[in-house]
């Protein structure tokens, strides 16, 4: 059998042959026009009373704090859940307020590495990790989602393994739509290796349309909105 | 199980579609199933229609989006290259295959270099347009589904039945009976958080353990060289995150110019698709695993198919079918795909939009019966998120299976022609030549209307639930005539 360059060098040949054929001298210029498509211009309130109804419609879990009482709200929530331990990220943006969390609960870094070799890392994330916390890099009012942009000290998989996900969310970080806030902050100029929307906890309706939470990922979302 | 569908063994889905007519016959005689398909359209039909509450939105979302697709595809050639080359510049190898069995081969191969034994598959079309389950399973390859779905489809040696909700000719019942029959320890219940919990489990201590992670990509930003995902499970995060080795697998026409173009793309698909105003997540992959990363794939390839999509690139009109997005609308407010089900059809991609890309993929000979399977109500072309006149290319594919091959004329698809019949042609030819001469058709007409005790009373499928139609004893230009002649007596 051929080697990939070659099966993959003769069909990039003959697929780009066969494409360029059909478009020669196709006029770019002559672009019919794309209308504008404009989110209704709302305030800041209108547009956080939208981000938190679409993310409780999405059975996340939405709690009003400041970073002052936040551990606290964080520990009250783990205890309801008989949860006593929490992998976060050391320093990370909001790790020295995370870090206020009460001494019952065991707080530990994302300090391991998930490679193929590192099975034990792997275990435990997948078995012995039942709650997460990261921050986010700011939120989308028109469809209640939440931007996060993985770090080395919050990696990507701190918010998707373990079955309940904390997530800090600043509300001076809302955006009215995904359009906009591209637009805003330059998204083209500098894409980090995963940036990822969150808009609720894992979920399914594949058996006979019924939903169910927690299908891969976290079951629970619980936003912690910091809202000064 | 009381659903029987396409074989388990079958990965050429071409033979398949050649037993259009029979796999009909088969499903409209399942109660259970049509029922699952009639419960399952009505939920999303009103999903979507709830979604879209301001018509004028979507009409301007939909042209946006449709003017989108056309410049993307009007760009193609060069909107690939300079995916590839920013792909690669971001660490992220780019293959291209023609065919189904290069697509396989290649990606067979990269997960040979690592030794890979375990792989977990996100919801990928196109890999099940390749049948690369069953490729790589022949190689020793445990290639397990991880979508909910999916992974229901897999465990009952089945295709999906929808391109977006995999399982959905399955009611719960059934499901519990699967799991009961296949995952050991389980004990059957109905209880669907129980049934996803039990999916949960046995696919987590995959995700933890697999040497590879492939996936599919909704949309591939030329500009910046980025890979876009959909999906709500997380299992689509999972593949692309966990494994050492993330292998992403997509149509050539899935590629788009701006970062800019796609959210209004994001926001017509997840719309029109289940409802949703947005998936729970939307996943961006720019790079592979950089200096200092605790996790992510080490290494990350996509392999661009052509598969018959440059075929259907080449002609103006059926160019359109490569806007597509894939949300499944069409098929959801079909009423053929609600009555027959997603399995009848043989084909990877069902429903109307299967029936305008299929016969560029498998040729019209293996797929001549489909497109005439639609009574053109036009519901397909209505709610497409990018405005492909699904009716109008079924119209043009019926021609097309009916082009005569020995008058030179121009070879556009794979298996022209196959749909033509002799009699059928020789039956037109004389219409033809009758309608264009008056006399010929005076003469005609009056040995029909003269002869019209000579019909047969069986005349093929036109019989089987009507009766033979009769000619009118005199033809229409006798009957105005006689009737002048009347009034022009009368006012005398």
């Amino acid at each position: 059998m051929a080697t990939i360059s070659s099966i993959s060098l003769s069909a990039r040949a003959n697929i780009l042959a066969k494409l360029k054929k059909e478009v020669v001298g196709a006029d770019y210029s002559k672009l019919p026009p794309e209308p504008d498509y404009i989110y209704p211009d709302l305030t800041h309130q209108e547009q956080l009373a939208q981000f938190i109804t679409h993310l409780e419609n999405n059975h996340a879990q939405v709690i009003k704090t400041d970073l002052f009482n936040m551990a606290h709200v964080v520990t009250e929530q783990l205890k309801q859940r008989d949860i006593d331990s929490l992998l976060y990220g050391k320093n990370s943006q909001y790790s020295g307020h995370i870090e206020a969390i009460d001494s019952s609960i065991t707080l530990s870094d994302f300090d391991f590495s998930i490679d193929k070799d590192n099975s034990a890392a792997k275990t435990r994330l997948f078995y012995q990790t039942p709650a997460g916390i990261t921050g986010s890099r700011c939120s989308i009012a028109a469809t209640g989602s939440i931007v996060l942009w993985p770090t080395p000290q919050e990696p990507r998989t701190l918010s998707l393994v373990p079955p309940v996900h904390f997530v800090i969310v600043d509300a001076k970080q809302l955006y009215s739509d995904f359009a906009t806030l591209i637009k805003e902050q330059k998204w083209q100029q500098n894409l980090p290796t995963n940036a990822i929307l969150i808009s609720g906890p894992s979920k399914t309706a594949d058996i006979q349309q019924t939903l169910a939470y927690g299908a891969h990922g976290p079951k629970e979302l619980i936003v912690l909105l910091l809202n000064s | 199980m009381n659903v029987h569908q396409v074989d388990p063994n079958e990965s050429k889905y071409s033979a398949s579609a050649t037993a259009f007519r029979a796999n009909v016959d088969r499903d409209l005689a399942n109660d259970e199933l049509r029922d699952n398909f009639r419960g399952a359209m009505d939920y999303l039909m009103d999903k979507r229609k709830n979604a879209f509450p301001i018509e004028d939105e979507l009409e301007t979302l939909r042209e946006k989006c449709k003017l989108i697709k056309q410049r993307c595809l009007l760009k193609l050639p060069q909107l690939l290259e300079q995916l590839e080359a920013n792909l690669q510049r971001n660490g992220i190898q780019v293959h291209w295959a023609e065919s189904i069995t290069d697509a396989n081969e290649i990606i067979a191969q990269l997960i040979a270099q690592k030794n890979g034994k375990t792989v977990v598959k996100g919801k990928s079309m196109v890999s099940e347009e390749t049948a690369l389950n069953d490729y790589l399973e022949a190689r020793d390859i445990e290639c397990l589904e991880s979508d909910m779905g999916e992974y229901i489809v897999q465990l009952a040696h089945q295709h999906p039945s929808h391109i977006i909700m995999p399982a959905i000719h399955q009611n719960k019942k059934q499901v519990a009976k699967l799991f009961a029959d296949n995952i050991e320890g389980f004990e059957y219940t109905t209880d669907v958080d129980a049934l996803i919990g039990e999916g949960r489990r046995v696919l987590r201590d995959k995700f933890c353990h697999a040497d590879v992670g492939i996936s599919g990509v909704n949309f591939a930003v030329a500009e910046t060289g980025t890979l876009c995902l959909v999906e709500n499970e997380g299992n689509g995060r999972m593949c692309t995150t966990v494994p050492d080795l993330h292998i992403a697998i997509t149509g050539i026409e899935k590629v788009i110019e701006f970062l800019d173009d796609m959210p209004p793309l994001l926001s017509l698909l997840t719309r029109s698709a289940t409802g949703q105003i947005i998936s729970t997540y939307f996943n961006m992959i720019t790079h592979r695993r950089q200096e200092g990363d605790k996790d992510g794939p080490a290494e990350v390839h996509l392999v661009l198919l052509d598969n018959g999509r440059s075929q259907a690139f080449a002609d103006e009109e059926m160019r359109q079918t490569l806007q597509c997005i894939r949300c499944g609308a069409c098929m959801n407010h079909c009423p053929v795909y609600t009555r027959i089900g997603g399995h009848a059809y043989g084909t990877v991609y069902p429903g109307p939009i299967g029936k305008i890309i299929s016969p560029h993929m498998l040729g019209i000979d293996a797929t001549k019966d489909l497109f005439t399977a639609s009574s053109l109500c036009g519901a397909c072309g209505d709610v497409c998120p990018v405005k492909i006149p699904i009716p109008k290319l079924l119209l043009r594919l019926r021609k097309e299976s009916v082009r005569k091959q020995s008058d030179g004329s121009p070879q556009i698809m794979h298996g022209q022609g196959a749909g033509r019949k002799t009699i059928e042609a020789l039956l037109w030819q004389g219409w033809s030549i009758v309608h264009k001469s008056p006399t010929l058709y005076r003469i005609s007409m009056f040995m029909l209307t003269r002869c019209r005790g000579l019909m047969p009373k069986k005349i093929g499928p036109w019989t089987t639930v009507r009766t033979a139609p009769q000619p009118a004893a005199k033809t229409l230009h006798e009957r105005i005539k006689a009737r002048n002649k009347a009034t022009t007596q009368g006012a005398k």
